[in-house]
């Protein structure tokens, strides 16, 4: 009942800006900033000591917090906000198609009737997740609701098999159609209890349920390495993962498009349909977003039918932000632990003073070009821009470095491709004093694409041209056709020429400890974003200050 | 005598190629590697397999190997998979907290302990002795994290005399004898921690040797002789039972670098143990091999240091003496 209250009141207080004249009504461009004096992302590993630091004042914004108990005890807290927003997880279990009896489609869907999703939330959870009938989580622009819903129902899921000609041994046990053995057991996949308690506990229910069916699935705890191994061979029958999804749906072709049913692709339950294939293409190809959108609802669709996986739940965002601030940005689909806070928080009370950030882990190498690590991303985040932002509350594109973009689709026939033009904002400047101009970002594109660095190798790949005919025009000429060139592009870091031109070897340079040629201060992290690096205490914590010379877009 | 140290250091080096050889495959038997690690559906398996050439994975077994002892020899660990920096950086930048950490505990934990177990042993039944044995079976029956947390919340939340975290108060104090003082303030609670998860069973192990060697006749004889109670105890019963204590000590150096990977979590503590636990799970095999080869090494030391430190503390133990004679 109480959390029920918890989750509603969030809710119910979502897309606003706190502390702001007319609190409630979302408005981009009432955000202005950064506020704060200094910025410390202090690195707190343990979950009850951040939980701990938070009431007792040491920190002041608290992101990702998973325990429903935690929740609990922080809404009782008065010192203390929450916020709840849809993020972007996406729980579920996969079974694998190449081998009977999976790849009947009519077991997959009875399968998805047996597992009781709307419980296991509730019981597991709390209710601080949603259960899942789709492919994309519920915070995509691009998320499906109309889809095909396998409603949790045991007795339903008996009479489609039945009617499907599935018969049952005398202990309960499934026997296909036009056999006479029953099912052999299966092996379900998960993570240890000891790594992934929760995760653990739902492979044990889901495998419940679907004995319950007469489906005889036993869970199998595995190292996550070892896991991965299995899976990469096609080495399974059953396996439960979970993803951390971006706004773009395009991984829906990764997940599920027969090309990439391959060693170490992300097809891993091995789903080949030709009719999905087209709509993936579409959708992977699309020359705009409404044809990619088109795509990628029709392909949702096709999959709920399809049912290679059975989404179970996707979890809640959870922030908690310290009472004392204002101007914190929350909206239903992006939790207060986001850029836009950052830059928009200020003191209820008294002059600026420091923002206390928790960092739960070490960045690993703060090297921009290297690092995969999402805390180096958290860091690196507040220094580098890129040339389109999402905007908090539609996760549509958003001005950033650049003003305006086009997407066109140039050439033809077979030679058709995409072109992307930016016009770039004037006026700004790097961290260090040089003015930002297209030659950083065609420096920046192109020393990417000359080193083939992984991290970015998949949205470089495709360029063939780069062109700044003037310092505030870019153009991108692609090999192919794809919208999602556009955001690949547009939602890179762009990093200064001057430096990268000085980058020796990209996997060594550690731009944090090395001080900058002319500016006494200052690193080799030099950015345009609205915080300046000012120092890393490996173990202790990330220093930034505000930039004074930061403008958001339309407030030049 | 010669000739024993000289079988001593072929011994030593015999293991140490073991230890090489090992971290080399056992890492590599382990099922996937950093590359097969990442999930992410934004690589795609071509981004991978050109990270895997960067790691050099793609390389022959055999290459690899070559490559890894050549590192290992000349103490050239490479880069960490993980962070790319080098591996000794990495190490070096954790060596302080965790030896200061550990190193303060082992210390701490071993002279109080035994300590108190001569003095258990010396009052059965005594108030000590009952102290000894009820700290013992409680610091073996909660685990560490329950008691750090207890710890962090009684000292550091309820009655904040000490800080929650990390080694430096934000922001850091000026002045070196401000920032040495706000370092020990921040080590307090886990060292403390782990001082009183520790000296239990150092006690409870002293007090039973003791009790043994207090029982036997020499110290009935030096009662006979009418020896003090105080020389008695310490310069015959404690010296006779002061090699296995010595050997449970220099045998526990090596893991004064090893980190403890529960107290860094709670306290958010920069030290080995964490990383040398997610260099295992992220399969960073120049991070993982080269903290093992260092561990290796300090254990190997150790067995020497405390062959020669038996000789000085028991007269009874001189190795070769008899064949010299």
């Amino acid at each position: 009942m109480f959390r029920t209250k918890v989750i509603l009141a969030a809710f119910a207080a979502m897309a606003i800006i706190s502390g702001a004249a007319g609190a409630g009504v979302f408005d981009l461009s009432a955000i202005s900033g950064p506020k704060a004096s200094d910025l410390y992302m202090v690195i707190y590993r343990d979950p009850d000591s951040q939980i701990l630091a938070l009431q007792k004042g040491e920190l002041d914004v608290l992101g990702d917090i998973t325990r429903p108990v935690d929740v609990e005890r922080l809404s009782e807290n008065p010192d203390v906000t929450l916020s709840i927003s849809r993020g972007f997880h996406l729980f579920f279990m996969g079974f694998n198609l190449r081998q009977e009896p999976w790849n009947d489609m009519t077991l997959r869907q009875a399968a998805s009737m047996a597992v009781p999703s709307r419980q296991i939330v509730r019981d597991i959870f709390s209710g601080y997740s949603e259960p899942l009938s789709a492919y994309l989580p519920p915070a995509s622009p691009y998320y499906e609701p109309d889809v095909k819903v396998w409603e949790y129902s045991p007795e339903g899921a008996r009479k489609l098999l039945k009617d499907a000609g599935w018969k049952w041994s005398a202990d309960g046990i499934l026997i296909p159609p036009g056999k006479n053995a029953p099912l052999k057991p299966f092996r379900l996949l998960s993570p240890t209890a000891q790594v992934a308690p929760t995760t653990a506990e739902v492979s044990e229910r889901i495998a419940g349920a679907l004995k319950e069916i007469g489906i005889p699935v036993s869970v199998e705890p595995l190292d996550f390495s070892m896991m991965m191994k299995r899976l990469d061979s096609h080495d399974f029958d059953l396996f439960v993962m979970a993803w951390s999804l971006s706004r773009d749906p395009d991984s829906l072709f990764a997940f599920f498009h027969s090309s990439m049913d391959v060693r170490g692709g992300y097809n891993i339950q091995g789903l080949h349909d030709d009719s999905l294939d087209k709509v993936l293409e579409e959708l992977r190809f699309a020359p705009d977003r409404a044809t990619a959108e088109n795509a990628a609802r029709r392909s949702q669709k096709m999959l709920s039918e399809l049912a290679p996986w059975i989404p179970v739940y996707s979890r809640y965002m959870v922030t908690a932000v310290r009472k004392g601030w204002n101007g914190v940005i929350s909206t239903e689909k992006t939790s207060a632990d986001n850029m836009w806070t950052l830059i928009n928080m200020e003191p209820a009370s008294g002059g600026r003073r420091p923002v206390m950030w928790c960092l739960s882990d070490e960045p690993r190498s703060l090297n921009p070009l290297g690092t995969g690590s999402a805390y180096d991303w958290q860091v690196l985040g507040l220094i580098y821009d890129s040339l389109i932002a999402i905007d908090p509350e539609t996760l549509d594109d958003t001005p950033w470095l650049a003003d305006s973009w086009k997407v066109e689709t140039a050439g033809e026939g077979s030679g058709r491709h995409t072109r992307l033009i930016f016009n770039l904002r004037e006026g700004i400047r790097w961290h260090d004093g040089n003015p930002f101009s297209s030659k950083d970002v065609k420096a920046t594109l192109e020393f990417l694409k000359k080193n083939e660095i992984p991290r970015y190798f998949d949205s470089v790949r495709d360029i063939e041209k780069i062109e700044a005919p003037d310092a505030k025009t870019l153009i991108v000429t692609m090999k192919n056709i794809s919208y999602w060139h556009l955001h690949n592009i547009g939602g890179s870091p762009v990093f200064p020429a001057h430096i990268l031109e000085n980058v020796k070897n990209w996997e060594t340079w550690q731009p944090a400890s090395e001080p900058h040629p002319s500016q006494k201060g200052l690193t080799m992290l030099v950015g345009t974003g609205p915080f300046i690096f000012r120092e890393y205490r490996p173990g202790e914590y990330v220093h930034f200050v505000r930039n004074d010379s930061f403008r958001l877009p339309g407030r030049d | 005598m010669r000739s024993y140290w000289a079988r001593r250091a072929a011994g030593a080096v015999l293991v140490l190629l073991l230890v090489i050889a090992a971290n080399f495959f056992l890492f590599r038997i382990m099922p996937g590697d950093a590359v097969s690690s990442i999930v992410d559906p934004r690589f795609s398996p071509e981004a991978k397999e050109r990270m895997r050439e960067l790691f050099g994975l793609d390389l022959p077994l055999h290459s690899q190997f070559f490559i890894y002892v050549r590192r290992m020899l000349t103490f050239d660990f490479g880069l960490s998979f993980l962070s790319q920096r080098p591996v000794w950086d990495e190490i070096r930048s954790r060596i302080p907290n965790t030896i200061a950490l550990l190193g303060s505990a082992l210390l701490l934990s071993s002279v109080i302990g035994t300590w108190l177990g001569v003095h258990a042993a010396r009052k059965r039944g005594g108030f000590v002795e009952k102290l000894v044995l009820i700290s013992g079976s409680v610091s073996f029956s909660f685990p560490s994290f329950f008691v750090q947390l207890v710890l962090l919340l009684l000292f550091a939340y309820t009655f904040p005399v000490f800080p929650l975290r990390g080694t430096v108060s934000i922001p850091m104090p000026q002045g070196t004898l401000n920032l040495v003082l706000d370092y020990i303030m921040h080590m307090v609670l886990p060292a403390g921690s782990l001082v009183l998860l520790g000296f239990g069973s150092w006690a409870i192990y002293v007090r039973n040797l003791m009790v043994k060697t207090l029982g036997k006749d020499f110290i009935l004889l030096a009662r006979a002789k009418g020896l003090s109670e105080e020389r008695i105890l310490w310069n015959h019963a404690f010296r006779s039972a002061l090699p296995p204590v010595l050997t449970i000590f220099l045998l526990a150096l090596p893991g004064i670098v090893s980190g403890a990977v529960i107290t860094e979590t709670v306290f958010s503590l920069h030290g080995v143990g964490k990383f040398l636990l997610d260099s295992i799970l992220g399969h960073d095999y120049p991070a993982a091999g080269a903290a093992f080869y260092i561990l290796g090494l300090l254990t190997i030391f150790s067995n020497l240091v405390a062959d020669a430190a038996y000789s000085i503390a028991d007269p009874r133990i001189r190795v070769g003496r008899r064949a010299e004679r």
